[in-house]
């Protein structure tokens, strides 16, 4: 039954691949830095790189730069009388417009700044991910360790950590954030910004961690070589993270799968209610405000690049899942934090 | 059972009240209060002070709280300021409207969900594959995004209304058909991605079902597949959608906040949204203890699902 | 003109009264226009005053004192009669400590209240404590109430809270086009029309036309639009936002909306600095911070025409005071302009002593601190965040490092009365044309003293001269003497620009095709500050 559809999760693992190169190599790979604004070219659709003329002559790769057609109704056409080449692997870059300022390569078209929406999209790849990963670590280390100390320990001190965890899931992660920000300076780098938004995560993923881990340790701790092992006089630390622990293994490793993208999707929504990474910072779900408007995405479907993106990452991380054997439905819980920031929705 | 049951009720209150208090504390503690929302700048301050001591928000944070708590203790739990109504009467009121846009979602979800896991579950072939790979695309769909392409596509087709719950001028069986016509859009946003999950759930379930001796020994029995798949698996193969019942209740019913605001369904999400950017303190304080309750309901509802599907639970 | 029919228009907010007494937000003006009238109004299309509950009015020899006559046969929504009575109450409560109403710093002249006497049930005499040239354009911001229904609340001092948002409509009477007929909390406000009502239009047919209006309360602005877009709702609460000025130029190619450019708008948003001396004692940056030269390399820093290209799509003019060119009485032809010169930007900033000693583009004081503030803006308007991020870039050129902080309005407005701030970009809406009406932003007294909140007396001798001037200028009898001096306010102010400005946008408007009669106005509510004409062309409303 789960066998012949073990392509799906080479299809993930090749989405994953793709995505991770991409935030990996976006210095690289972007034609433009992230804030790179190109004040004339506000929501500019994407130049499209051509290899034959209008006149129908090959060329190496080139764009027509855009012209503006009306300014007031965002409406550009290329121009095409002139042709811009690409040029390739210059100033520390894979491939840009050889006429940069006038006219960028602009893959996915720009936003409502007139900044590359493909570049940005690669950058945020970084800020997105790498929040929700580090966020699922942390999850799942804190998560192990209250519900490895809770299974292993018993009695009146599981209870409280049971109910400490029970009680973090319903809190709304709002008040939390909402607090955090009346006391924090107004002005917060992004490198503080991406670490408490990674340590809330954190916080409020590791509840489901820990009644995992706990359920799994108490079970362990019936079997027989953890007699033995208490027997033999083993410590109540070596106990726990000698035997008890590496048997929650697996079922961490499918958290992990389960946690980063619900997390992503957590990032996404707070950040567009103006409450994850401040605008300039080129977050997906910052990047996703531009489609706030929703007239803007006839008019301008390419500022739906950063839920495309979202998909494929949540969806990837769910077929290497399911190809592996495992329900991606069991990501339902996990996913209650991003409904949980709902409520945060933007505090204008 | 009972002491069980004792034991959660006694969990939900404390939870109801840490987490009222939280948020009254908290919402006092962030910047601006209802006051400078509703004066906004260049107001006269002596306006703004008396408005201020109105409300009784010129009162330390501890006082107001013990204010509200001795009141609270008497079911009194303080007057909004941006209604003018009595927090107590306000939240049933949205709450009932969210509670019919979850229950839609989920009656849905459940129509749709299961009847396509089964078959997915129980048949495998091209046509289980398809259900799984359309469900495995709807989970990966955020529901922000699928409740604006909703908006978008009422917008131009006209098919449906943009947000509210009712119209203008109906009453009687035309207000039903009318308030059906626009829980629609926000329903199916909201139930998309649980009806694949439930899809998912028991989808594998049944397979899994479908493999215990049981099972084969009815087959052995000659008991015909359709009854076998639709009455003796599911029975044992409903466990795992049953446990995750009531959890799905109550986030549906705390977690419809984003498709509320995105459709303006007038919801207890709304009311939050609204109460929260007036810094309406009790109003939010409602709220959220609304949202704990409704949580904390949901897990007992759960458990009863769970006891209710599997005569193992009952009897513990 | 066809009578009868229902209009939808949409409100942001929901009512936090329906007390114009106690509240100035939108939502309660709008709620007011429709149900409450006034003695006098301004017409916002001709920006004159006509007569509403006055009909005619004489004025005293000395100009202080003016008779009014009230209008025969006028009756409240309930069908009690109007009379002088109710102007008095009115007077009172407007006046009155307790209730400390919004709008009564707006009633008094140089801090004192109007005399207020009622000789005969149809006459009232309003006395000015001293010359006022507006005269009794002061009495568009004072709607008259019932008498009758509120006399009980005032004796009690609870004025302020009567009304409130779960007032029952029946307990409610005006003498406004329109009456509240049903709220529904989270959807809409119904409004029929009061039978009472005392206008006629020009052939002597009742107004108002409409049966019915609704308010739709839809708080995103997008949802709004897509509604307007699908004939869901006929107008908007507000002026249409540039970015959606192209969905709907679409809509309006296909006859669905009216698009209506009223040009170049009154208002211009604002960058203002914290110049309280003593809430920035203890910071270095002070020097420059509250300096002018510092303020005037900004204006010459940041690109206007670029500005108004980023920000409003090309549709605004440069601004360089807060009047707009808009504002033909008032605009001082001979304001300074500050063209884009960031060389120039940068002697200034050199003869404050800051320059790039680190050799990193960003300039530092003569003690080596890197030049940087933080820049407060309201989180949620585009045209504010997009402003606030062009003058971010532009003093980024200069070597000037701005950190932008979007905050929601309660929190940016508590910054702002606590002097908590650097410096803060946001929109600050005038009420009234005539700079006389709006002494709480000149007066260095006054309460939207942008620069220095809560400054009682002036701090420096040059808003002591515009103290002065203002003073002065507001009892002028004549235009041309209130102009002059008006002219010289402005340029002083031009001199130390303690407010920035950049671009005045032009405004747009939006309606459903089946509005007729509307006369819309570039002040705020720009298309139902007169209800009671407009009308919809085809039969009850599209829903």
């Amino acid at each position: 039954m789960r066998h012949h559809l073990g392509w799906l999760r080479g299809i993930g693992l090749l989405i994953m691949g793709v995505v991770l190169l991409g935030a990996v190599a976006a210095p690289w790979l972007a034609p433009h830095a992230a804030d790179d604004q190109h004040p004339d070219l506000l929501f500019a659709p994407p130049t499209w790189p051509h290899i034959r003329d209008a006149g129908g002559h090959w060329h190496a790769p080139f764009i027509y730069p855009l012209r503006l057609v009306s300014r007031l109704e965002q409406r550009y056409a290329p121009d095409r009388q002139v042709r811009v080449p690409l040029v390739w692997f210059t100033r520390g870059r894979l491939v840009m417009s050889a006429d940069d300022r006038r006219a960028p390569l602009l893959l996915l078209g720009a936003d409502s700044f007139g900044r590359d929406e493909f570049s940005r999209l690669l950058y945020g790849a970084r800020l997105s991910l790498g929040v929700a990963a580090v966020a699922a670590l942390g999850a799942l280390l804190v998560g192990a360790v209250v519900g490895g100390i809770a299974g292993s320990a018993g009695g009146a001190t599981e209870e409280l950590l049971m109910r400490g965890a029970e009680f973090l899931l319903v809190l709304p992660a709002i008040y939390v954030i909402l607090a955090l920000r009346a006391v924090m300076p107004l002005v917060l780098p992004a490198s503080t910004v991406f670490a408490l938004l990674a340590g809330i995560l954190a916080l409020v993923g590791s509840p489901f961690i820990a009644q995992g881990v706990r359920a799994i340790v108490a079970a362990e701790r019936r079997r027989e070589y953890y007699a033995a092992a208490v027997a033999c006089g083993a410590g109540r630390a070596r106990l726990l993270f000698r035997h008890l622990l590496p048997s929650t293994r697996g079922f961490l490793l499918v958290q992990l799968t389960v946690l980063t993208p619900a997390f992503v999707l957590a990032e996404a929504t707070l950040s567009y209610v103006g409450m994850g990474f401040p605008g300039p910072a080129p977050s997906w779900g910052s990047m996703l405000r531009d489609a706030a408007n929703v007239s803007a995405i006839a008019d301008f479907p390419w500022v739906l690049a950063p839920a495309a993106a979202i998909f494929l990452v949540v969806l990837g991380l769910n077929l290497i899942l399911q190809g592996s054997g495992v329900d991606p439905a069991a990501a339902f819980h996990a996913g209650s934090p991003v409904r949980d920031a709902g409520p945060t929705a933007d505090l204008r | 059972m009972v002491r069980y049951l004792l034991r959660r009720l006694g969990f939900a209150v404390l939870l109801v009240f840490v987490v009222a208090s939280a948020s009254l504390v908290l919402t006092r503690l962030a910047p601006g209060d209802f006051a400078t929302e509703a004066f906004g700048l260049g107001a006269n301050p002596r306006t703004v002070a008396r408005a201020r001591a109105r409300y009784g928000l010129d009162e330390p944070i501890l006082t107001q709280y013990g204010l509200w708590l001795a009141h609270a203790a008497r079911l009194d739990f303080g007057t909004s300021l941006l209604y003018g109504r009595p927090v107590a009467q306000l939240i049933p009121q949205r709450a009932a409207n969210t509670a019919l846009l979850a229950l839609a979602a989920l009656l849905l979800a459940t129509l749709v969900g299961l009847p396509l896991g089964v078959v997915s579950g129980s048949r495998p072939g091209p046509l289980a594959t398809a259900i799984r790979l359309v469900s495995l695309l709807l989970l990966s769909m955020p529901p922000l995004v699928t409740s604006l392409l909703f908006v978008f596509v009422a917008a131009r087709t006209g098919w449906f209304p943009i947000g509210g719950m009712s119209s203008l001028d109906v009453s009687g069986f035309g207000l039903v058909r009318d308030v059906l016509w626009h829980l629609t859009l926000p329903a199916v946003a909201l139930a998309l991605p649980v009806a694949a999950m439930f899809e998912r759930l028991q989808s594998q379930a049944m397979a899994e079902a479908l493999t215990q001796p049981f099972v084969l020994a009815a087959r052995a029995r000659g008991v015909p597949p359709g009854r076998l798949i639709w009455r003796d698996a599911l029975r044992v193969a409903i466990r795992p959608c049953a446990s995750v019942y009531g959890l799905v209740v109550g986030t549906l019913l705390s977690g419809s906040f984003i498709v509320e605001i995105v459709t303006a369904w007038p919801g207890l999400g709304r009311l939050m949204y609204d109460a929260l950017r007036a810094r309406d303190v009790y109003l939010v304080t409602g709220c959220a203890a609304a949202g704990a309750l409704f949580l904390a309901a949901g897990s007992v509802i759960s458990d009863l699902a769970l006891a209710a599907a599997d005569p193992r639970v009952r009897a513990q | 003109m066809q009578p009868g029919g229902t209009l939808v228009a949409a409100i942001r907010s929901e009512p936090r009264t329906f007390n114009r007494y106690a509240s100035r937000d939108l939502t309660t003006e709008i709620i007011s226009r429709l149900t409450q009238d006034k003695l006098i109004r301004i017409n916002r299309a001709t920006d004159q005053i006509e007569p509403r509950l006055a009909d005619r009015w004489t004025r005293s020899a000395d100009g202080l004192e003016y008779t009014l006559h009230l209008r025969p046969g006028v009756e409240f929504s309930d069908g009690v009669p109007f009379t002088s009575a109710d102007v008095l109450f009115s007077f009172k409560a407007v006046y009155d400590p307790k209730t400390a109403s919004p709008l009564g710093d707006a009633m008094r002249v140089g801090g004192r209240p109007l005399q207020v006497s009622a000789p005969t049930p149809s006459t009232v005499v309003i006395r000015f404590p001293s010359p006022f040239a507006p005269g009794l354009r002061l009495l568009d911001n004072l709607p008259i109430l019932p008498r009758h229904l509120l006399q009980k609340a005032l004796d009690q001092g609870t004025l302020a809270s009567a009304w409130g948002p779960a007032t029952p409509p029946s307990q409610m009477a005006g003498l406004g086009p329109f009456v509240l007929s049903e709220y529904q909390p989270g959807q809409r406000l119904v409004f029929t029309r009061n039978p009472h009502f005392w206008g006629k239009d020009a052939r002597g047919r009742p107004l108002p036309y409409l049966d019915r209006l609704i308010l739709d309360i839809v708080p995103d602005q997008n949802a709004e639009l897509l509604r307007l877009e699908a004939g869901q709702i006929d107008m908007t609460t507000d002026a249409v936002r540039p970015e959606d000025y192209r969905s709907l130029k679409q809509a309006a190619d296909q006859g669905r909306v009216k698009l209506i450019d009223l040009g170049v708008g009154l208002n211009a948003d604002s960058l203002w600095f914290n110049l309280n001396r003593k809430s920035k004692a203890g910071d270095p940056r002070a020097a420059w911070l509250q300096s002018e030269a510092f303020r005037r390399a900004i204006s010459y820093a940041v690109d206007r025409r670029r500005f108004a290209d980023t920000v409003y799509l090309g549709e605004g003019v440069p601004v360089y005071g807060p009047i707009s060119p808009a504002n033909h009485t008032w605009f001082w032809t001979g304001t300074p302009e500050t063209p884009y010169d960031p060389a120039r930007a940068r002697a200034l900033l050199a003869g404050l002593g800051l320059t790039d000693r680190q050799g990193n583009g960003r300039l530092e004081d003569r003690a080596g601190r890197p030049v940087r503030f933080t820049l407060l803006t309201a989180k949620g308007s585009t045209a504010l965040e997009r402003g606030a991020s062009v003058i971010r870039d532009a003093l980024a050129k200069v070597g000037v490092t701005v950190d932008v902080v979007g905050l929601d309005v309660g929190a940016l407005v508590q910054r702002f009365t606590t002097n908590a701030y650097d410096a803060v970009y946001f929109s600050v809406y005038s009420t009234d044309t005539d700079p006389a009406l709006q002494l709480d932003f000149w007066l260095s007294s006054g309460s939207a003293h942008l620069w220095n909140f809560g400054e009682q007396t002036p701090a420096t001798p040059w808003e002591a001269q515009i103290d002065d001037l203002m003073r002065r200028q507001v009892a002028a009898p004549r235009l041309a003497d209130r102009q002059a001096l008006f002219d010289q306010v402005q340029k002083i102010f031009a001199e130390h620009l303690p407010v920035l400005q950049f671009v005045a946008p032009r405004i747009y408007v939006a309606m459903s095709t089946r509005v007729t009669n509307a006369t819309p106005a570039l002040q705020r509510p720009q298309l139902l500050w007169n209800p009671e004409v407009l009308a919809v062309r085809g039969s009850s409303g599209t829903r």
